[in-house]
């Protein structure tokens, strides 16, 4: 009896494990490493055009600290919807690490089942990870996001680091900057400001925060500064040393609430149902998902609410509703170009700089600022047959040298891709 | 005459030395920053609803953990109830009065399964509980396809928040659970369980249909709470790896508080003024935009200091005896 009770517990807990892993078509997540089975239709086997022989299954692994977000159900549903059907890959996704340890006990996992590369979502230690892929032997990419200019000189001439596309902490700058530019031009001077992940240090976070902040002491009129400083640099250390942006004048620019972090308590919503009912308040900057905190307490003001996050269709109905006015949305398909990086490495072609050095491009954003802008780009980039990057594109990346490879990365916006198409 | 009226008065005093301390304080506080603790109708909103959620939050916690089951689900409960309410009333377009019932209903059956694989399965309840609450977040994740579920555009939805609702919610939970509990022969055998098990079933009491019944009515309990939250904001956002767990640690304190206040009344009537004081708190750090690493270490620091004098109240009185002993006779 104790045995079959066992057994029972077993399956129900195994059963959650899996039913955590989403659709049956979705990979998984929840808990313990999921992988989803390679169907590489239209899979040359060995392609006479690129000499690459892609007659064999790539094994990748994926780090995840994060499976619930927008972004990252958006990413992984491009790597498992349409990657992994139109190339012959195996990806394994992880559980939703939570800290350094995890990372380094889920690429030993990895290792353990023969993944030749590891594309890393996850950002608690980079160069420990780094260097565990280097010893192991085995690749090692940054999906989205770049290191920072230090991490990228001690790491850029190890073999096994394929290296990094994304937004760089510049891009995050520009992206803040942009927003609060956008309302500025219009004459708005009462913001409030959603610091997302800024109490806990995330760079990009700090670095959007700086941008918008910037835009105001070059908005706010003679002699406007923001806690005495008035330029990128120290802006951006001023927010590091405070862990949070501080409220006040900046010129004749306002910032009249500022809440951060996640705690999602009761004091937490209070605070954010607060900043958005402040009097006088015109726009709410998030440097995250603004209208799914901010939205119903902002309903029925004149409160305008920025948003730095994914193409997701909850947003699309919240420009719809008025909730949403302006959308810096990553597009699922911009981890294409690192998915190619990746897996010419694994097929032993490489690509480097000219230097010979691991990869370091920068990616933006698409900005969205009308629920006709959001719809045309959600439906380009919520397609599972047609998305962004499709396979025609990023099979002329399968061959191309650097600079090819550079300027493709580089066309990121909307307009631009669809021109390449 | 005179000692009785004595009595009663010292009686609410006890009752009332709590909540009552705890608003002095936080009053204080907040004059002290120049900020009012209730300036708009926000402030009120968010009282009554943190004060609503926790009770409720308090009632399934403890409902269980007098009976020495420790239930993790009860969050993962909350969160699948309102995804199920949430998804149904957003396709069917009903009106939040619906997905309350819907809700209700949901974290009932959510509690029956959960209630089921833990006498079926006979294991300890706190593995059981977390074997179920990695099921219920899973399940709330394949259902939503990890995205959760969101009706910010929902105005119907999204209307419920405000004082008079959550004030019904608070009194329709209270009357409810003293009902049951005080008034039903399913509450007289819970008591008689809780006081000695044994010698219950022993008199016919049939335990597992009373411990099946408690997760029922916590997990509608729960049901609300999902509900609440839900209805706050217009979203519900995933929990995976336990993630929902944190909800259950909200009700210790109220239920430590409600605990010590059930001396001197109905301990249901403790419970909700223990979660009336975290509500106060819980404004006053949103008042003073108090940041999260103090807000834990804060009220961590008042559960710790409440259960060292819980647990060393009688030399705590002792203590003040000795004292008062000593100054009389050095008069």
């Amino acid at each position: 009896m104790k045995k079959f009770l066992a057994l029972l517990l077993a399956a129900v807990l195994s059963v959650s494990l899996l039913t955590g892993c989403g659709d049956e078509n979705k990979g998984g997540t929840g808990g313990g490493n999921s992988s989803t089975t390679p169907n590489a239709s239209g899979t040359e086997s060995n392609d006479t055009n690129t000499g690459l022989d892609m007659s064999k299954t790539i094994k990748m692994g994926i780090l995840v600290s994060d499976a619930t977000s927008a972004e990252a159900l958006a990413f992984r549903n491009y790597y498992t919807e349409y990657i992994q059907e139109h190339y012959n890959v195996e990806l394994i996704y992880s559980d939703e690490l939570t800290d350094a340890a995890g990372e380094t006990s889920a690429i030993d996992t990895f290792i353990t089942n023969n993944c030749q590369v590891i594309i890393s979502f996850s950002s608690f230690d980079r160069a420990a990870q780094i260097q565990q892929c280097e010893d192991a032997g085995v690749y090692y990419a940054v999906a989205t996001g770049t290191l920072t200019e230090e991490e990228y000189e001690t790491y850029k001439t190890y073999e096994h680091y394929i290296g990094a596309i994304g937004p760089s902490l510049d891009v995050e700058f520009e992206t803040g900057y942009n927003m609060a530019k956008h309302y500025l031009d219009q004459g708005k001077t009462n913001f409030a400001i959603f610091g997302g992940a800024i109490p806990y240090y995330t760079e990009m976070h700090i670095y959007r925060a700086a941008g918008m902040l910037t835009a105001m002491v070059e908005a706010g009129g003679e002699g406007a500064n923001y806690k005495g400083a008035t330029d990128k640099m120290s802006i951006i250390g001023q927010i590091f040393a405070d862990g949070e942006v501080t409220t006040g004048e900046i010129g004749n620019i306002n910032i009249s609430g500022y809440v951060g972090g996640y705690d999602m308590d009761d004091a937490w919503f209070g605070k954010c149902a607060q900043m958005a009912q402040t009097p006088g308040l015109e726009v709410i900057l998030a440097v995250g998902n603004g209208s799914d905190f901010f939205g119903t307490a902002a309903a029925g003001t004149d409160v305008l609410i920025a948003s730095v996050d994914a193409y997701a269709s909850s947003y699309g109905e919240a420009m719809e509703a008025g909730m949403l006015d302006y959308l810096a949305g990553k597009f699922s398909a911009s981890i294409g170009p690192i998915f190619i990086a990746s897996y010419r490495a694994a097929l032993g072609s490489p690509i480097r700089t000219s230097e010979g050095n691991a990869l370091a491009l920068s990616q933006g954003y698409w900005i969205a600022t009308s629920a006709e802008e959001f719809n045309t780009y959600y439906a380009v980039d919520s397609s599972v047959d047609s998305p962004a990057y499709t396979k025609e594109l990023l099979d002329t990346l399968l061959t191309a040298d650097y600079a090819a490879f550079e300027k493709f990365v580089s066309q990121y916006s909307f307009e631009e891709i669809q021109k390449m198409k | 005459m005179k000692t009785k009226g004595m009595e009663i008065f010292k009686r609410i005093v006890k009752i009332a030395v709590i909540p009552a301390g705890t608003l002095l304080l936080v009053f204080l506080l907040c004059s002290a920053n120049g900020v009012k603790l209730f300036e708009t109708e926000g402030n009120w909103i968010l009282f009554f609803r943190a004060t609503a959620s926790v009770m409720l939050t308090t009632f399934a916690l403890s409902l269980n953990l007098n009976s020495g089951r420790f239930d993790f689900s009860i969050g993962s409960i909350a969160l699948l109830s309102s995804v199920i309410s949430a998804s149904i009333c957003t396709s069917k377009g009903l009106p939040s009065a619906a997905m309350l019932v819907i809700s209700i209903v949901a974290g009932a059956v959510l509690g029956l399964l959960s209630g089921g694989i833990y006498v079926i399965v006979k294991l300890p309840p706190i593995i059981v509980s977390l074997g179920v609450a990695l099921f219920y977040e899973g399940l709330a994740f394949a259902v939503t396809n990890g995205y959760g579920v969101s009706f910010v555009a929902n105005k119907e939805l999204t209307s419920f928040p405000s004082v008079l609702h959550y004030a019904l919610v608070i009194l329709g939970g209270l009357f409810f659970f003293i009902f049951v509990f005080d008034y039903t022969q399913f509450g007289y055998d819970y008591k008689a369980l809780l006081s000695g098990q044994k010698v219950s079933v022993n008199m016919g009491i049939k335990e597992i249909p009373n411990a099946v019944g408690c997760y029922v009515i916590a997990g509608a309990l729960m049901g609300v709470v999902g509900f609440i939250s839900a209805t706050n904001t217009g979203t519900i956002q995933m929990a995976l790896n336990f993630g929902s767990i944190g909800v259950m640690f909200t009700a210790f304190l109220p239920m430590f508080i409600g605990g010590f206040i059930g001396r001197f009344c109905n301990e249901k009537i403790g419970y909700l003024l223990g979660a009336v004081t975290t509500a106060f708190i819980s404004l006053m750090y949103a008042r003073l935009n108090v940041d999260s690493s103090i807000q834990q270490i804060v009220t961590a620091l008042i559960l710790v200091v409440f259960l060292i004098y819980l647990n060393n109240e009688n030399k705590v009185i002792e203590l003040v005896m000795l004292k008062k002993h000593l100054k009389k006779k050095t008069k």
